[in-house]
Formats: C-alpha cells, sequence, structure tokens
C-alpha cells in the first residue's frame, strides 16, 4: 500500500475524449448558461469561430469522462473520496476545442504538499494537465489542486 | 451578444454581475452527469451526511462553471486566455449565486489591450464561494 506522498512526479496514464456536440449542450444547459455558441453552430461560425465551442470549464468533462473519473483518479492517487475537495482550478485557454475533436491529456501530479490546519493535517495535490487535440496543437493547460482532509 | 465595452472600463469598475436560478438537487444529478463528476457528496444525501458534509452540496465546478457564464458574458469566448478560481465555502441545493467582477488591471501584452478582472460568487446571505481572476484581449 503506498501513499499520495510517493506520487508526486508521476504522470497518470495518457486518456484521449472525443468531443461530441451532445456532450457540449448537455454540459453548458446543467449549469444553466444559454450561450448560443454552445449549440448553434452557425451562430458560432458567424461570431468568427470554426463551430459550436466547448465552455470554459469543459476539461472536466474531458477529464472526468476520457480519464479515469472520480473515483478511478482518488484510486489511482489512493485517496478516500469522502475526504476530498476541490480547492483551486485555473485553465489556459490556447484553441478552440470544437465537436469532433479528439482530445489527448496528459495529467501530472506536479506537487504534493501536507500542511497542518486547525482541523488537523490536509495534503493538497496539484495536478497539471495539458489538453492537445488530433492535429496536435495545445488547445487548453489546467491546474486542479485538491484537498483531502485528514490525511494520511 | 452584447459584451461589455471593456475599452470604456478602468481598474476598479465593476462587471455587471448574473443572479443565477436557485440552485437544484435535480442540477446537481444533471451537473454530475454532464460533467462525469459521480462523487456521491453531490448527489447522495446519505453519503454526505455520513461525511460530515450535513448533505450534498454543490460540485466546486457547477459554481465555476455560473462564474464562467458570467465571465462569457463580458467578454468574448474567443478573448479569454486564462480563468482561475479558490473555492471557499459549500454551496447548497437552494442557495442563489451571484456572480459578480471587478477590473483589476488594463494594459497592452503583445500589441493587444488586456485586462485582468476579478469576480466572486456569493449566495443569498452574502458568503463567499468562490472567489476568481480572468485574463482577457481587449479587440
Amino acid at each position: 500500500m503506498g501513499s499520495v506522498l510517493d506520487k508526486e512526479g508521476l504522470e497518470l496514464p495518457e486518456y484521449t475524449f472525443t468531443v461530441e456536440k451532445g456532450k457540449i449542450r448537455e454540459f453548458a444547459a446543467a449549469i444553466g448558461d444559454d450561450n448560443p455558441l454552445y449549440r448553434d453552430g452557425e451562430y458560432a461560425k458567424r461570431e468568427g469561430y470554426k463551430d459550436i465551442i466547448a465552455p470554459p470549464t469543459f476539461g472536466i468533462a474531458i477529464d472526468m469522462w476520457g480519464g479515469p473519473g472520480f473515483l478511478g483518479l482518488c484510486r489511482w492517487l489512493e485517496l478516500d473520496p469522502l475526504r476530498l475537495l476541490h480547492g483551486e482550478q485555473e485553465f489556459e485557454y490556447l484553441g478552440e476545442i470544437n465537436p469532433g475533436d479528439q482530445i489527448r491529456a496528459r495529467v501530472r501530479v506536479a506537487k504534493v504538499t501536507q500542511k497542518e490546519g486547525k482541523s488537523g493535517t490536509f495534503t493538497l495535490v496539484r495536478l497539471e494537465t495539458e489538453y492537445t487535440n488530433q492535429r496536435q496543437e495545445k488547445v487548453l493547460k489546467s491546474i486542479n489542486v485538491l484537498v483531502a482532509r485528514d490525511y494520511p | 451578444m452584447g459584451y461589455v465595452n471593456l475599452m470604456g472600463l478602468e481598474p476598479g469598475d465593476e462587471l455587471p454581475p448574473l443572479e443565477k436560478e436557485p440552485v437544484t438537487e435535480v442540477q446537481l444529478v444533471r451537473y454530475a452527469g454532464a460533467s462525469g463528476d459521480f462523487n456521491p457528496i453531490h448527489t447522495v444525501d446519505a453519503v454526505a451526511k455520513k461525511a460530515g458534509l450535513g448533505g450534498v452540496i454543490a460540485h466546486g465546478m457547477l459554481v465555476m462553471g455560473f462564474a464562467a457564464q458570467a465571465v462569457t458574458r463580458w467578454v468574448p469566448n474567443k478573448n479569454l486566455k486564462k480563468l482561475s478560481a479558490r473555492f471557499l465555502s459549500m454551496t447548497r441545493p437552494g442557495d442563489v449565486i451571484t456572480i459578480a467582477g471587478k477590473v483589476l488591471t488594463k494594459g497592452f501584452q503583445d500589441g493587444k489591450g488586456f485586462i485582468t478582472a476579478g469576480f466572486w460568487a456569493r449566495d443569498q446571505k452574502g458568503e463567499i464561494k468562490l472567489e476568481g481572476r480572468f485574463e482577457a484581449i481587449i479587440d
């Protein structure tokens, strides 16, 4: 049995996610975001985009549906899902993500830090992800800081 | 869509707030399915209670999604370069979230106008759920 502390510097197995129009529409609808760029391709083209685009926080769906999923990620990191919270999230936009794109994600465990808090020890896990499309264009980068309460 | 005229804004100027409909349990189920984040603390009350949360809480990324909706009403998606958020407190069904923002800096980068702005999400009691920043090009 290892520990999350041993994961710093490691990369998750790469994963690929094919972006579908319906998934973009479903994602925007769940947020209640009525921006037509997420459902009307003709409108998006008139506005200067290649097609419908993915909303700014869509990277999470690429990770959760394309990758090991939340529970799989917890298993891989050896963290208890019930004690895990999302601390910080950052996205850097390098290009459009459109329906039909095949996005390959490379996730690296950039840093694992332990801290003493008011309610005990907690662990910060910083994941850095680069997303590349089928034309080998980098389209997105993300930083995700997970907070695990009471570890190890 | 009518975006904010960023050229006319200065640091300290406020961006028009976006008030969302109350968060519902059904919305958390929909967001779980849409995002693929099936952590049961967002959808199964008994599990959330067992985890010491008192009941289901919203995905932080759902509230960041609200913030992104506000940001992309302020600036076109294609001008948005960076978006970040720190999650500060939990959002629960029934909470009414408002996203507000303020211009932080305005200048030039690589020959183009460039702004940074801060934003935050607060509920009906004024509790701050997240705070964040974005960077965007001004056309």
